[in-house]
């Protein structure tokens, strides 16, 4: 019931601006706010070690950590321990995610494939690759086979999945409009199908690649003498907070890097979708 | 794990206490509990025996057994306060949780001892074959360790230092669990690796593994395990370290008595056997586990006491290696004033 009674619309003098509100939520770019997080958070250990209100049982201070990363490039334990290790990842993420991109094609775009093969992965995905570490050992040897062997098994069922994912979500249209046109079926797949795969291979490749830095340190627990795995693993034994840490601040840029890496290989290969 | 512990103490408690009751001393003392660290190891045997036979109870103990899969753990876990007591070799994680001011070294343990059985250094078939079978000869060869710092890794410093070769020339293979090692040996993953009696026996018994040295050979006074607890009941709760080292030592009388001495009859033998066995190896009948532990127990010093220069020289060592900074002393590490130190 609305009542439109002149004596009930508002007087003259009740009158005022009403501001906009409908602004939404829309988060803005601040660039100095991660910054000053990570400066408070390290400041706010530094302190609390230094005063001894956090006990060197718990935390090591940031600087030493500081230290031994430096004492760590100074002394070139670094490259000896990266070397190893960017191996290992290299070789097994090559394996894997190539692998995985190959049959997450071939799942997206066959019957046969589909209906064999993911069940398959879907099987082998949730297997704590882990767990299997031992009988890799026996499989693949010692050596690096076995490590190897772990980082391709583990970044290769992620990649399937996002593969397949990304095949499936190409544009219909597109492709019967190249069929119409009587384009040869390689041709649409290399044409057509991986260019509008490729963002979401690649943002699997991401979570792939990030596992496969995870797998790395389970992957050297077992007879790696050197390897930043094998480092991190040797400080926690030695109860080496400071290089426990330094293994783990070098895990940490390594998937920043990683991550930087494909961040830089989406702006080139996606260019064209401007 | 724990719950399955809770409930079988609880039975045996009951039942044990229905028994033994009138014959105890009568104390004033209410229980108090106590976490003790221990492994699923013949060199545990005398924590076991102390649990089952009631001594910690009659020094006034309520004893909660907590089950660690290494040595590593168990330091952390009393640095921590979820263990109490616990007994095991000096690893570089003790000492730096002891520069730390978490745990103090208060007895000695498992011990060399000439003319006892030892810990042995083992060669795989394969590399004895192919020319591995004197410790001189280990340059060149892989050597199972469960960690750097680990009494493995001391023990293979030992070698080299005794055989006069370079640590460096022999490669490490850090496997993390002892199990892990056992099975790269037999498979010949790994070609050597030194290890207590009781497990090197049956590995030399099942013909997966040669022997090709006695670690007494080397370390003839090496202390291999020590009793460790943290600083704050070393430090503030003297008298309650005192009663476990008691209660402890009683369970290390009967068990050096039983199968290191062999003066105890053939019927407490297999009592304790039996004892000891249903913790370390339920699966192994009965009188092959006793055959084990009356063959191959190490010595374990009499009343806990601490060869203060074996200790001196393991320390001397992870300094000399870097594995644990320069500035520990001895007094961070070790407490002597609690048993007889030699």
């Amino acid at each position: 019931m609305v009542d439109l009674s002149p004596a009930r619309q508002p007087r003259e003098a009740d009158a005022r601006p009403v501001p906009f509100r409908g602004g939404g939520f829309a988060p803005g770019r601040n660039r100095w706010a991660g910054l000053v997080v990570f400066v408070a958070l390290i400041a706010f250990f530094e302190v609390g070690t230094r005063t001894g209100v956090i006990s060197s049982l718990t935390m090591p201070p940031p600087s030493a950590v500081a230290q031994t990363l430096w004492r760590l490039v100074e002394t070139g334990l670094l490259w000896q321990n990266l070397g190893p290790s960017l191996y290992r990842l290299a070789m097994g993420s090559l394996v894997g995610c190539g692998a995985g991109i190959l049959v997450g094609f071939a799942i997206g775009l066959f019957t046969l494939a589909r209906a064999g093969l993911v069940p398959l992965v879907s099987a082998l995905f949730p297997i704590p690759k882990i767990a299997l570490l031992p009988l890799f050992v026996i499989w693949f040897g010692i050596g690096e086979g076995s490590k190897v062997a772990l980082i391709a098994f583990g970044t290769f069922t992620p990649t399937v999945v996002a593969t397949f994912g990304a095949v499936d979500g190409v544009d219909r249209g597109l492709i019967r409009m190249a069929q119409s046109f009587g384009v040869p079926w390689l041709r649409i797949v290399t044409r057509v199908v991986l260019p509008d795969a490729l963002a979401g291979i690649l943002s699997g490749l991401r979570v792939s690649l990030a596992i496969g830095i995870v797998l790395l340190v389970a992957a050297e627990m077992l007879g790696a003498r050197y390897g930043i795995g094998a480092y991190i693993l040797e400080a926690g034994a030695l109860y080496d907070l400071e290089r426990l840490f330094a293994g783990v601040v070098i895990l940490s840029v390594l998937g920043l890097l990683v991550s930087a890496g494909i961040g830089a290989l989406e702006r080139r290969l996606l260019r064209w979708r401007g | 794990m724990t719950t399955l512990a809770t409930t079988r103490r609880s039975v045996l408690a009951g039942i044990g206490a229905a028994s033994t009751l009138p014959f105890l001393p009568r104390r004033a003392r209410a229980a108090t509990p106590l976490n003790l660290g221990v492994l699923r190891l013949t060199s545990h045997a005398p924590n076991y025996i102390a649990y089952e036979r009631g001594y910690f109870a009659e020094e006034g103990f309520e004893v909660e057994l907590v089950f660690f899969e290494a040595a590593q753990p168990m330091a952390v876990a009393i640095a921590s306060g979820d263990a109490d007591f616990g007994v095991t070799a000096i690893s570089g994680g003790l000492v730096s949780l002891a520069q730390r001011g978490a745990v103090k070294v208060i007895g000695g343990a498992l011990a060399e001892e000439p003319g006892i059985p030892g810990q042995v250094v083992l060669a795989s078939n394969q590399a004895y074959d192919s020319g591995l079978t004197t410790a001189a000869a280990l340059p060149g060869h892989t050597f199972g360790i469960t960690t750097a710092g680990s009494s493995f890794h001391y023990m293979l410093s030992r070698v080299a230092r005794g055989e006069g070769f370079d640590i460096a020339q022999v490669e490490m293979r850090p496997l993390q669990k002892v199990g892990t090692i056992v099975a790269a040996l037999g498979s010949g993953q790994i070609d050597s690796w030194a290890i207590v009696p009781s497990i090197s026996n049956r590995l030399l018994a099942e013909g997966q593994a040669k022997k090709i040295a006695d670690m007494s050979q080397y370390a003839p006074d090496y202390q291999v395990t020590t009793v460790f607890t943290s600083s704050a009941i070393a430090n503030d709760d003297r008298a309650r370290a005192e009663a476990f080292l008691r209660a402890l030592s009683r369970g290390v009388n009967d068990y050096n008595a039983a199968f290191v001495d062999k003066t105890a009859n053939a019927e407490e033998q297999a009592e304790l056997a039996a004892l000891v066995g249903q913790y370390v190896s339920p699966d192994v009948p009965a009188e092959r586990f006793l055959e084990t532990m009356t063959t191959t127990s190490m010595r374990i010093n009499r009343d806990l006491g601490l060869s203060v220069s074996s200790v001196r020289d393991q320390l001397d060592w992870f300094k000399a290696e870097g594995m644990v900074p320069a500035d520990v002393t001895e007094e961070m590490l070790i407490d002597p004033s609690f048993v007889a130190t030699f």
